[in-house]
């Protein structure tokens, strides 16, 4: 194998390190990208990208890729395995429709140039089993958002007003769960839903603790940007799937605003199109996703992503269980209740968008106006996989940003309720190829603090992607279908240096690294010990067996704060 | 008219979808149609002997076929004839066409099909006419006979069709069934679990869920699910 790769005449697109659509070479060595100078006398091999775009590989920075949920969603719908995807030559057996195993999810986002994704639920009493399957997913590197907005530890230190001891926890936490950040799912929502109820709004109380959802997050916040942790708090807000939901939505990113942070957000929204509705029942909802973007283009410390619904199968999987039985209700299709103890819960429910159901092509519509209306530098493109569809339609949403005619299109062949209820045929924005390529790699990797991941400047890692598309050449206003048959397969796919897409084909199998921070030597540990040794009485578990050793992993990335 | 003998007793199953379209292809063609032998892609012929006499759109299986499985699967017209035994999934989604099978028929037979008849001179296994695991609709068309005995789960999620059995059958029939006739002429177990619609007609003893209720010439239920589906005595 060759150490070094010398990646000739390609066309780069480099967004953080200024470069648009450049003739260049990169070069490679030991993982790397490297200097010219690092490869001579080397062994190189020399990989000819010419009128090729080179990219940085893609990083999903939401997505549900391993853990209780997919799997309980792989149980309970059988007819998604009978798919068998011939993308893996000589490696393992992929199967799955959406709800991939977890062998083709690897698989597929290697085929697809993307190089990185994050499992974004962990729950922490399943994190062995979320490592587990993430160590059962080749070809990426990966990490894990454990969810803290429900867990009874947090209502007690935010109850109290004790910060320090918070941080603690979280510190605690993240390292017994291998967990990368702090993820927060309907904060409040989940606890009151072990009574049958859910908060409708910031400043409802939480049963039996005397915390509200809005104390829950800024405390959070806090918690997190004093520990300086490499991503911010990452929300699923209240009143998800709930016509009106957008004023809360607006309210919970306007949380963001007494705090700010040098390098990044302080506040990640996740797929926003899900909490973006206006109106007050399901026959008068409308899209909120104007008034959104406004709100987070106005502030210069929150981001999102978008949550785009895919036509056709998905399964919704969230840790949000009292939505997760609405939508049961709502659709009369299966469901399946998670408990996760004292931390919280999740539901599964299988979903079909169909393009002419009003609501889920105005769903459609409002993921693609947040697309579209928010700053690029500030909205990620996800499609919060499996709930919004396959991840593989990334490139559909990719070219849908950069062509007008493209959504014109679309737009005849979905429901006329969008018409009115949404903005989107009034948008006239095509996003650039530049702004595309940074919402799929850049802006990701900055949002969550991995310095070496998603661009191609010097001691980044070689995680690169190369697709048959010139960008000299390209109109990607008019040629919205060569854009989406180029970025659905990568001529080349590298990770780490190594060449695991050739052609679009699968031609070498890789383990990545799981990225885990550790915050432990921030705090005094010894603080919380009481509290843990008290609280672990709640659990069906002893305090000294919860939670995964670092060497149960299999290529675990320590990162220490 | 093609006649296809097994050329050995086969160790693993095969996978083979056979239909009639098959007969209106020259001999040497229907030689390289590709089968699973366990987990290897084979030619037919690898495995059968294949004459064809005629033009007529007709499959003769002549042998026993019950490690092969799903014969006829999605066929749509024309005719297959089993001398013998067939294995699982037999019949299974077919819009059209007839299989007569001599001997007994594997689990799954006839799932979800859509039209066309089936007709079995021996057993029938599990699952006749049923929805395969995770899918909203059985049988939704067509006629499935029995002229022995079936296994558990008879017609579950049934939406359309009729299945009728000339002698005892297991329990779970027409479970979740949404249309369609259900004719058993022996013995049953459980009968109309969470049934919906559609009627089912027994000649012999059975046992009906509870959350049925009795009216004059037959019960209604299941009550559990509002359902409106009618079992009565044959
Ligand atoms: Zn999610």
């Amino acid at each position: 194998m060759h150490h070094a790769l010398h990646i000739k005449n390609g066309i780069v697109i480099d967004p953080k390190n200024g470069v648009k659509a450049e003739k260049m070479d990169i070069f490679v060595k030991d993982g790397k990208i490297v200097e010219e100078s690092e490869v001579k006398g080397e062994d190189v091999k020399v990989i000819d990208a010419s009128n090729k775009l080179v990219v940085a590989g893609g990083v999903d920075m939401h997505a549900h890729i391993a853990g209780s949920k997919i799997n309980t969603g792989r149980t309970m719908r059988p007819e998604e395995m009978r798919v068998v995807r011939n993308i893996a030559n000589k490696f393992r057996a992929a199967v799955g429709r959406v709800l991939l195993t977890s062998p083709a999810i690897g698989y597929e986002y290697a085929k697809m140039g993307y190089t990185s994704s994050f499992e974004a639920a962990q729950p922490p009493i399943g994190a062995l089993h979320t490592h587990e399957e993430l160590d059962a997913i080749p070809m990426i590197d990966k990490a894990a958002l454990p969810v803290f907005g429900n867990w009874h530890f947090v209502f007690k230190y935010v109850e109290a007003k004790d910060i320090e001891k918070l941080k603690t926890f979280i510190a605690w936490a993240l390292e017994r769960t291998k967990g990368f950040g702090v993820k927060v799912v309907n904060p409040g929502g989940v606890e009151a839903w072990m009574y049958g109820g859910n908060v409708k709004s910031l400043d409802d109380q939480v049963p039996s603790f005397n915390v509200t959802p809005r104390e829950i997050i800024t405390s959070l916040i806090k918690a997190v940007e004093e520990l300086k942790l490499n991503h911010s708090v990452h929300i699923h807000c209240n009143r998800l799937g709930v016509p009106g939901n957008y004023e809360t939505t607006i309210e919970t990113i306007k949380l963001a605003g007494g705090f700010s942070n040098d390098a990044r957000q302080v506040l990640h929204v996740t797929h926003v199109q899900f909490n973006a509705y206006a109106g007050d029942s399901w026959r008068t909802v409308s899209s909120g996703a104007e008034e959104i973007a406004k709100t987070v283009n106005s502030m210069d410390n929150v981001t999102i992503d978008m949550g785009q619904p895919i036509f056709g199968h998905a399964t919704a999987m969230t840790g949000d269980a009292p939505f997760q039985f609405t939508l049961h209700r709502l659709t009369g299709a299966r469901w399946s209740n998670k408990d996760s103890e004292v931390e919280g819960g999740a539901g599964i429910v299988p979903l079909v968008y169909l393009p002419k159901n009003p609501v889920h092509a105005l769903q459609w519509a409002i993921g693609l106006e947040l697309g579209l209306l928010i700053d690029s530098d500030k909205v990620v493109l996800t499609t919060d996989y499996p709930n919004g569809g396959p991840f593989t339609e990334y490139p559909y949403i990719m070219a849908m940003l950069m062509s007008k005619k493209m959504r014109e299109g679309e737009l005849e062949k979905v429901s006329p309720y969008v018409q009115k209820a949404s903005n989107l045929p009034a948008i006239d924005t095509e996003k650039a190829l530049e702004e595309v390529i940074h919402m799929t790699r850049s802006l990701p990797a900055r949002i969550l603090g991995l310095p070496q991941k998603g661009h191609l400047g010097v001691g980044a890692d070689a995680d690169i992607a190369i697709y048959n598309l010139n960008p000299l050449e390209i109109d990607t206003s008019n040629d919205f279908e060569k854009v989406y048959k180029a970025f659905k397969t990568a001529e080349y796919t590298i990770k780490s240096g190594r060449i695991l897409v050739k052609n679009g084909e699968l031609v070498d199998e890789h383990w990545g690294k799981t990225y885990w921070v550790d915050a432990t030597g921030k705090v005094d540990m010894e603080a919380i010990k009481p509290d843990l040794e008290d609280y672990f009485k709640y659990y069906s578990v002893e305090l000294q067996n919860y939670g995964v050793e670092e060497r149960w992993l299999k290529k675990p990335e320590r990162i220490v704060i | 008219m093609i006649i296809i003998k097994p050329k050995t007793e086969f160790v693993v199953t095969v996978e083979a979808e056979l239909t009639p379209d098959l007969a209106e292809k020259d001999v040497e063609e229907i030689k390289k149609f590709k089968v699973y032998y366990g987990k290897d892609v084979v030619e037919l012929g690898e495995l059968f002997e294949v004459t064809k006499e005629g033009d007529d759109k007709r499959l003769v299986l002549d042998g026993d076929f019950s490690r092969v499985k799903w014969i006829g699967c999605r066929m749509s017209d024309g005719e297959i004839v089993v001398k013998g035994s067939v294995g699982a999934n037999c019949g299974a989604y077919m819009a059209g066409g007839k299989i007569v099978i001599e001997g007994d028929a594997d689990d799954w037979l006839g799932a979800e099909m859509k039209d066309g008849e089936i007709v079995v001179k021996g057993d029938a296994a599990n699952l006749v006419g049923c929805a395969y695991y995770g899918d909203a609709t059985g049988m939704s068309g067509g006629k499935i006979t029995i002229e022995g005995n079936a296994g558990n789960y008879i017609g579950e999620k049934m939406a359309g069709g009729e299945i009728e059995i000339k002698g005892n059958a297991g329990d779970f029939i027409g479970t979740e069934m949404k249309g369609g006739t259900i004719i058993i002429h022996g013995n049953c177990g459980f009968v109309g679990g969470d049934m919906k619609a559609g009627e089912i007609k027994i000649g012999g003893e059975f046992e009906l869920v509870p959350t049925f209720v009795k009216q004059e010439d037959a019960w209604v239920g299941d009550v559990n699910v509002k359902g409106e589906g009618v079992v009565r005595k044959l």
